[in-house]
């Protein structure tokens, strides 16, 4: 391999860089250094430069041409002195001691010649050029010529042409032919045919030592043009001496190119024993390095920012996992965290919060499956927590009644915001998260659990009312129901309905009047809304006296049924007693009649509330002391010691017998002999009203005796007996209907003839009737104590 | 660790020897697996730093470099096994922390009885507030200028 480019014979090595150049170049591509030879001015000047000098040698191991100054091959390392005999020996000398003992060295003189049929070199000396004449004398001349074209040049000018001295070769051939005798035709010069050898030899010519040869010949003409001046005269009349000369100069030309042939064979001989990279200069070096640092730093660039990437996720997934778990334990310390084994689906990691409350319910009645119980849990794009809710997840009892033009009560979702901070929890915020939202996102799906938990329970309430509306008991009238409603009937004229209605979002205007008119039968459906627009509110206000107000209905029945539960839990931790348990159970199996009869008594006491409170406003004398007792069935007025007890649907009106004072003057706990009647809502004005004014006319009768009076006292009469027999008689008279006052008084003068008996109240046109109207108690007083004097007058007057 | 403290002692003391030993060898694998990632990170750095200087000829330069981009893919993911491990035992501590579990339930059925009760007893107060609020209204009433004016009418 030569450097990838053929290398012609006539390719020149740079001697400083040993670069390879073109034969054309004149100068080395790579550093620049002239080529040996162009610059002709002063060979000797230029030091090895390749010319024939004297003293250059052939090395005896590697016949490789050496310069003079050198002292051993500069190939093969031997030195010069080798034995001449084995210098002949390899080239196939004879070693004539006689002659080549003293001439045959290896030291080139200048006009040393090789013979070309012997090989020796010869001397430049006319006697050896002699000899060799002789020996060509002796022998006969055969001379090998090759077809060498041999043209002696004169001298190559710069251009490179090449002048040749008119032909000196021919005399050459034709001097042979005349020796030889008889012409040889294959002898003749072949000078004219231009072949590839003649071409090569010719460029081989141009090298270098063209002129050098040229001056050397010249030299050796002029040495011979000496001689042969010198000699001239002796040697005129031998005709080939011209012949001679020109011969040996041939010779000596011949024997340079040779040379030369030599040479350039024993470099072209030469295999490549190694590739060597040219030696770089110094910048080459040190560009080559920067390159390589270069792209090395820009892969450690890369590498840098592909950590710094991967550093980035990996952080910002930590954080991630940090919120999610950290949350998620936070909300496990209230709620129960279950985790799935099977993935459940795209998004979950499998965690779920169990909302269902075992513990208070019987398997058996579960008749309602809870899909809703279990919320499971998603991961949101920031990590946090999101709750994917289940469908109708919140629901509430609602309890509204059919009867009166009222709807259904207004209750908003506790958290309305949560429905949309759920959904869309980072449209707002998507910077970094900071710890005050993990914690109001923590906050946020607590409420929506505790929701999601409330509704679940109250879904199991409103399953156990069904449940126990199948078991007929007294109380309970269930007059429909739907698959999400029932509705009862409560007291005589009024029922609710309750029902689980789905709260949905505060921007759902849902028309909730119409719920109330559909109808006497009063199926309302539960999708509607549970909103109330604002101005139901008069209605609400209306109704709020005649009846009590759903929402503690809702609370009651919520609290009745959450008492149930938490009994029954509480037995069964407390107490392994089955018998206990059943009994307890059978009790509180009525909770909805509980329920029913606690709502009709309420009706009921309200309304006869509402009549003692008519009657009160218009007694003036008679004041109403509420005695609210705790407990839910009984509600009592106390009321001039008229106490009205309303149990169940029953008034109990009792009052005190015949002793006893007025409230109003005073409170005397003289209780004795209570008189106490049953009566109903219609019947309880008159009835009260009866009590009433006889008490006062009990207390007239006490007064009276005291005086000294003679009084008897009937129903609702009082009897002051004057003298002659007459009786005056005062006589209550109830009406409730009586706006002015509910009870009035009549004086009745009985005269001791009439024996009509009883009174008889028929008509007012007895002139003994005289209608008092209503008389406070003072104007009684006052009025007893005068019929006294008067009778005691008369008495005491007669 | 203390996870595995309790569940060791838990375990001593519960079911039986074998579910101790379960445990600890169950911590010999989280601690081993830390280890090795976290070797797994030294080494490759390391070994990262030392590809990161400048040869001369090209071709071991951009071998080096590849060999870099490796290194760095191995940390990587030396990391994220680390993170997979840290959530592992988050979970774990989450669903098998019995100890901090039960106190959980505990403090919450405290704190709900206490709630109760506050409740009861706000409750109470209310009605009776509401009682003497009512006594006092009718007194009221019934001695205002309203009645007795009605009482003078009559």
């Amino acid at each position: 391999m030569s450097g990838g480019m053929s290398r012609k014979p006539g390719d020149w090595v740079c001697r400083s860089c040993e670069y390879v150049n073109f034969c054309r170049r004149d100068s080395c591509q790579r550093c620049g250094e002239h080529k040996l030879g162009v610059e002709r001015l002063d060979y000797t000047s230029i030091g090895g430069s390749w010319d024939v000098k004297p003293g250059d040698w052939y090395c005896s191991a590697c016949r490789v041409h050496n310069y003079a100054n050198r002292p051993s091959c500069f190939k093969c390392g031997a030195s010069k002195d080798d034995s001449a005999s084995a210098i002949a020996s390899s080239w196939g000398f004879r070693c004539d001691t006689a002659s080549g003992a003293a001439n045959c060295s290896s030291s080139w003189k200048s006009g040393d010649w090789i013979c070309s049929r012997t090989h020796r070199p010869g001397e430049s000396s006319p006697a050896s050029r002699s000899k060799a004449m002789e020996e060509g004398g002796r022998r006969r001349i055969s001379i090998d010529l090759d077809r060498l074209p041999i043209k002696r040049l004169d001298a190559i000018d710069e251009i490179g042409n090449e002048q040749f001295p008119p032909c000196a070769s021919f005399p050459l051939i034709c001097l042979l032919t005349d020796v030889a005798g008889a012409p040889r035709p294959e002898l003749l010069p072949p000078c004219r045919d231009v072949s590839h050898e003649e071409k090569r030899l010719g460029m081989i010519r141009r090298i270098d030592f063209s002129s050098i040869v040229a001056d050397s010949v010249g030299t050796r003409k002029k040495q011979k043009t000496t001689p042969k001046e010198a000699a001239p005269a002796p040697q005129q009349a031998w005709p080939w001496q011209g012949f001679v000369e020109n011969l040996q100069l041939a010779h000596q030309e011949l024997s340079v190119i040779i040379d030369l042939i030599n040479t350039v064979e024993a470099n072209d001989a030469v295999a490549v024993s190694g590739m060597q990279r040219p030696k770089q200069l110094p910048n080459e070096t040190l560009s080559d390095l920067a390159v390589s640092a270069a792209t090395k730093l820009q892969r450690l660039r890369n590498l840098g920012r592909y950590f710094k990437q991967s550093s980035k996720a990996l952080e910002l997934k930590v954080s991630r996992e940090a919120r999610f778990y950290g949350s998620l334990i936070r909300l496990q310390q209230h709620w129960k965290l279950k985790r799935q084994r099977v993935l459940a689906g795209p998004g979950s990691d499998g965690f779920s919060f169990d909302l269902l409350d075992n513990t208070s319910s019987d398997t058996t009645m579960l008749s309602r499956p809870l899909p809703n119980a279990l919320v499971r849990i998603v991961r949101e794009n920031a990590g946090l927590l999101a709750i994917q809710r289940p469908p109708k997840s919140f629901r509430c009892i609602s309890i509204s009644y059919t009867g009166t033009n009222f709807s259904s009560r207004s209750k908003k979702p506790l958290k309305g915001n949560i429905y949309n901070s759920v959904e869309n929890p980072q449209a707002n915020k998507k910077e970094a998260l900071t710890d005050e939202d993990v914690n109001s996102w923590v906050k946020d799906t607590h409420s929506v659990l505790r929701e999601i938990h409330q509704s679940i329970f109250l879904e199991q309430v409103f399953d156990r009312v069904n449940h126990e509306s199948y078991c007929t008991s007294p109380g309970i009238h269930v007059t429909g129901m739907l698959e999400d409603l029932l509705q009862l009937a409560v007291g005589q004229d009024t029922s609710i309905c309750m029902s689980l209605v789905s709260v949905k979002k505060e921007d759902d205007f849902l028309d909730s009047r119409g719920l109330s008119q559909k109808g006497n039968n009063g199926f309302t459906h539960s999708d509607s809304s549970a909103l109330v627009v604002n101005n139901e509110k008069d209605e609400f206000n209306q109704n709020n006296l005649e009846v009590p107000s759903p929402v503690g209905l809702e609370i009651y029945l919520v609290h009745i049924f959450h008492k149930n539960s938490l009994v029954r839990l509480k037995e069964k931790n407390f107490s392994a007693s089955r018998v206990a348990v059943t009994g307890h159970a059978a009790t509180e199996s009525c909770g909805l009649t509980h329920f029913c009869k606690t709502v009709a008594h309420r009706i009921f006491s309200t309304k006869v509330l509402a009549e003692i409170e008519r009657l009160v406003s218009r007694i003036p004398y008679v004041q109403l002391l509420s005695h609210p007792p705790w407990h839910s069935r009984t509600s009592s007025w106390p009321q001039i010691h008229t106490k009205i007890v309303v149990k169940d649907d029953q008034v109990t009106v009792s009052g005190e017998g015949a002793l006893g004072t007025l409230c109003s003057f005073g409170i005397s706990a003289d209780g004795s002999s209570m008189d106490s009647y049953g009566c109903d809502l219609d019947d309880l004005p008159l009835i009260l009203l009866q009590q009433i004014a006889g008490q006062i006319i009990r207390w007239l009768h006490d007064e009276a005796l005291i005086v000294g009076m003679k009084v008897s006292r009937d129903f609702l009469c009082l009897y002051l007996e004057l003298d002659q027999g007459d009786m005056l008689g005062l006589v209550a008279r109830v009406d409730p209907d009586d706006v002015n006052g509910c009870i009035s008084w009549w004086m009745i003068m009985e005269d001791g003839m009439a024996d009509d008996g009883k009174f008889s109240t028929n008509s007012g046109e007895y002139k003994n009737r005289r209608f008092l109207g209503h008389l406070s108690l003072e104007a009684l007083y006052s009025m007893l104590m005068d019929l006294v004097n008067v009778s005691t007058n008369s008495l005491g007057g007669s | 660790m203390n996870k595995a403290a309790v569940g060791g002692g838990g375990g001593g003391g519960g079911p039986t020897a074998a579910a101790a030993v379960a445990a600890a060898q169950k911590q010999k694998t989280l601690l081993q697996r830390v280890d090795a990632d976290v070797s797994n990170l030294v080494d490759n750095f390391s070994h990262l730093v030392n590809l990161a200087r400048v040869n001369d000829p090209p071709v071991r330069n951009s071998q080096e470099a590849f060999q870099m981009e490796i290194r760095a893919a191995r940390m990587v993911q030396a990391a994220e096994s680390l993170r997979n491990l840290v959530s592992e035992l988050k979970q774990t501590a989450i669903f098998s922390g019995f100890g901090s579990l039960n106190d959980n339930v505990d403090r919450q059925v405290a704190e709900f009885n206490r709630l109760e009760e506050g409740s009861e007893r706000l409750l109470e107060k209310v009605g009776e507030q509401a009682a003497a609020n009512l006594k006092e209204l009718e007194a009221h009433y019934y001695s205002s200028v309203l009645r007795s004016s009605q009482g003078d009418d009559g």
